[in-house]
């Protein structure tokens, strides 16, 4: 399942697993966020193409309005999915400590 | 000094003597028996008054003269007295007056109050030329003195009576040999009977021991036993030679069985144990023990072992063994303080434990060659699917071949304890729908952990499924069939099926790259799956069947295939922008 919300300091925190049953309602949520936004990846435990589709409508939308989202807390697995998909271009991206 | 005696006619009654004597001395005495026979018969035969038998100790090099049975033997040099310069020439010696010869010692007589007039003292040569011993005969009845007639009887007789005694003490030879052969075979019958005499039916599990003694030497010994605490596995080895190796293993066997019978838990009998050895073993004698107890509704094995190893864990998600040293120094060796933690293994599905006694790791050819470790891995890798009989048997198959006739020198045990497989495969069908997957993943997230394969390669499988089943989903719109999904374990790895029915051909593997190149505003989450899958998984295959419009879709995920979950052996390429 899929959780996502706003977390301490204006923070997205996203947790659980975001893939193509659960995509609509995380492109839901992030559809009203504005300007520079972080999303804390550190509790999503899985990402598919259609989870990285969600992240890359967001980014197109807030770059457009000079914002951008900025993904926190990556775990290795998933530094790999963004890595082979060549979205560590796209995305300003800090690992999990 | 005397030469030999001339070459004489006997008379018809010294033959009937000699022959009468030859006889008696055939039958089968024991040495005591034997020397008194002769000594009554060298009396008869030269009628002497006293006579005497020394045996020759070669090893001593001394003369030994058995009084009588439980009386400690008198011992002279080789070469001292008469007896021995008898000995030391292996010739006849002829005194007729005793006390007129200086290497004769008055002392004897002086002790027996016996008066020792004359002696004839030979020696007593086998037909291999083999001094046995010598004979002495004093005081030849009427007064008279020893002759060349008495000469010539007393070597004829001497050659009798040394081959007589020669035989005898072969015979006790052999029957002292046998004897400890005897008692060996008794402790092995000992140490064989606390062997299990049937395998503990554990479910889930496929345990099997085997014992194979040396000859001789050796104290191996295994448990398999299922207690109260969980299914007990011992392995253990005694050192030394003969029979106390064989007697000290099963009494640590019985204490093992005793302390986990009496609620013992690992720590505490293995401690105990190794401290009542101590207590009663020889100080220079140790037994190489592992002591292990498997908890088979959890799958752990908690082991402690004491110089016994190494100890092999066959993995079956990686395909290879993991190796564990032993947690403590051999039982017995010295009272335990501290104790290290107990090693725990989680036996997973397929997953075998291999204890094996050094009689197989450091079994030599004629070479000097050892059987070794690898040998003993490379086995368990090819043959891990079979029975663990099977596998002990293949395991001394090959130990037997390597050695190519050199004789086994220590006992071989063999202790396999392996967690049965999953079937080979799980599989399931979803309804065409996005909905779906959360189903999906719990169903290949189950498949993981009941056909134990490795955790980490879940995620991508999760991926790959997820890609592959909602392209069907999106493109399949015609179809209303649900979507079968094989998952089954293959070696160090997975293997995932995807079957979609009653569907127009669409061959994933020809589905062109997404190009991950382009700015971000002409990027499109398009294509990306497949372009993830081909990077994350080993291969992919695309099978289509016109006849019954089957679409399959196969890909496996591997150890080997990648360093790891996803990591980057195509990173370089992607990132040649930067």
């Amino acid at each position: 399942m899929l959780a996502i919300d706003f977390g301490p300091n204006d923070v997205v925190v996203i947790s659980g697993r975001l893939d193509a049953a659960q995509s609509a309602a995380a492109q839901a949520f992030l559809d009203q966020v504005q300007g520079k936004v972080t999303l804390d990846c550190s509790g999503l435990e899985y990402i598919s193409s259609a989870g990285l589709g969600v992240l890359l409508k967001t980014q197109k939308r807030l770059m457009a309005a000079d914002g951008k989202l900025r993904l926190s807390g990556v775990s290795r697995h998933l530094r790999d999915i963004f890595e082979y998909s060549g979205f560590d271009q796209i995305f300003e991206i800090e690992p999990a400590r | 000094m005397h030469a030999r005696p001339r070459q004489r006619r006997h008379s018809a009654r010294d033959l009937e003597t000699i022959l009468g004597v030859t006889s008696a001395l055939a039958a089968p005495f024991d040495l005591i028996t034997m020397l008194a026979e002769v000594v009554s018969a060298a009396k008869q035969v030269l009628n002497a008054d006293r006579g005497s038998v020394w045996l020759y100790d070669s090893a001593a090099d001394e003369l030994v003269l058995e009084v009588a049975t439980g009386i400690k033997p008198v011992r002279v040099p080789a070469g001292a007295g008469l007896v021995g310069a008898c000995a030391r020439a292996r010739q006849i010696i002829n005194v007729p007056d005793c006390y007129a010869d200086p290497r004769f010692d008055p002392g004897v007589d002086k002790r027996s109050g016996y008066r020792t007039r004359c002696m004839l003292t030979l020696p007593l040569v086998d037909h291999k030329d083999v001094l046995v011993g010598v004979m002495q005969v004093l005081n030849k009845a009427g007064g008279g003195v020893f002759d060349d007639h008495d000469e010539a009887l007393a070597t004829a007789l001497a050659a009798q009576c040394a081959v007589a005694l020669q035989r005898v003490r072969m015979t006790e030879a052999v029957i002292e040999g046998e004897k400890m052969r005897q008692e060996l075979e008794m402790a092995r019958v000992v140490q064989m009977s606390t062997l299990p005499a049937s395998m503990p039916a554990l479910p889930g599990y496929d345990v099997y021991g085997t014992f194979k003694p040396a000859d001789l030497t050796g104290g191996d010994t295994f448990d398999l036993a299922a207690l109260d605490q969980g299914l007990l596995v011992v392995l253990g080895d005694a050192t030394g030679h003969g029979i106390a190796p064989a007697l000290s293993v099963t009494q640590m066997q019985a204490m093992l069985r005793m302390a986990f019978r009496l609620g013992a838990d690992l720590e505490t009998a293995f401690r105990e144990v190794n401290n009542q050895l101590a207590d009663t073993l020889a100080s220079d004698r140790f037994i190489t023990a592992f002591v292990g107890m498997l908890d088979a509704e959890a799958h752990l094995l908690h082991f402690h072992s004491g110089g016994q190893g190494p100890i092999l864990h066959f993995q079956a998600a990686l395909g290879s063994c993991a190796r564990y040293k032993p947690t403590s120094f051999p039982l017995g060796a010295m009272h335990l303080s501290a104790l290290r933690p107990m090693v725990t293994l989680p036996m997973r599905p397929g997953d075998i434990l291999l204890v094996l006694s050094d009689g197989i790791y450091e079994y030599h050819d004629s070479g000097g060659d050892q059987f070794g470790e690898a040998r003993v891995e490379e086995i368990v890798r090819s043959h891990h699917g079979a029975s663990m009989e099977r596998l002990s048997a293949t395991l001394l198959d090959a130990v037997h071949a390597f050695a190519a006739g050199a004789p086994q020198e220590d006992d071989i045990t063999v202790v396999l304890v392996k967690r049965e497989p999953a079937p080979a495969g799980t599989h399931r069908s979803f309804e065409r729908s996005f909905d779906s997957i959360e189903a999906i993943f719990a169903f290949t997230s189950e498949a993981f952990a009941r056909q134990g394969i490795e955790p980490e390669f879940l995620p991508v499988v999760d991926l790959a499924v997820e890609e592959l089943f909602t392209n069907m989903v999106k493109y399949s719109t015609m179809s209303s069939a649900a979507v079968r999904i094989d998952l089954a374990r293959i070696d160090g790895g997975v293997e995932v099926t995807l079957t979609d029915y009653d569907v127009e051909p669409f061959d994933v593997t020809q589905a062109p790259d997404a190009d991950i190149e382009l700015p971000l505003e002409q990027r499109k989450p398009g294509g990306l799956g497949l372009h993830l899958i081909r990077r994350l998984v080993d291969s992919i295959e695309y099978e289509y069947s016109r006849e019954s419009r089957q679409s399959r879709t196969t890909f496996r995920k591997t150890r080997a295939g990648r360093p790891d979950a996803g990591g980057g052996a195509n990173k370089g390429e992607e990132h040649a922008r930067d």
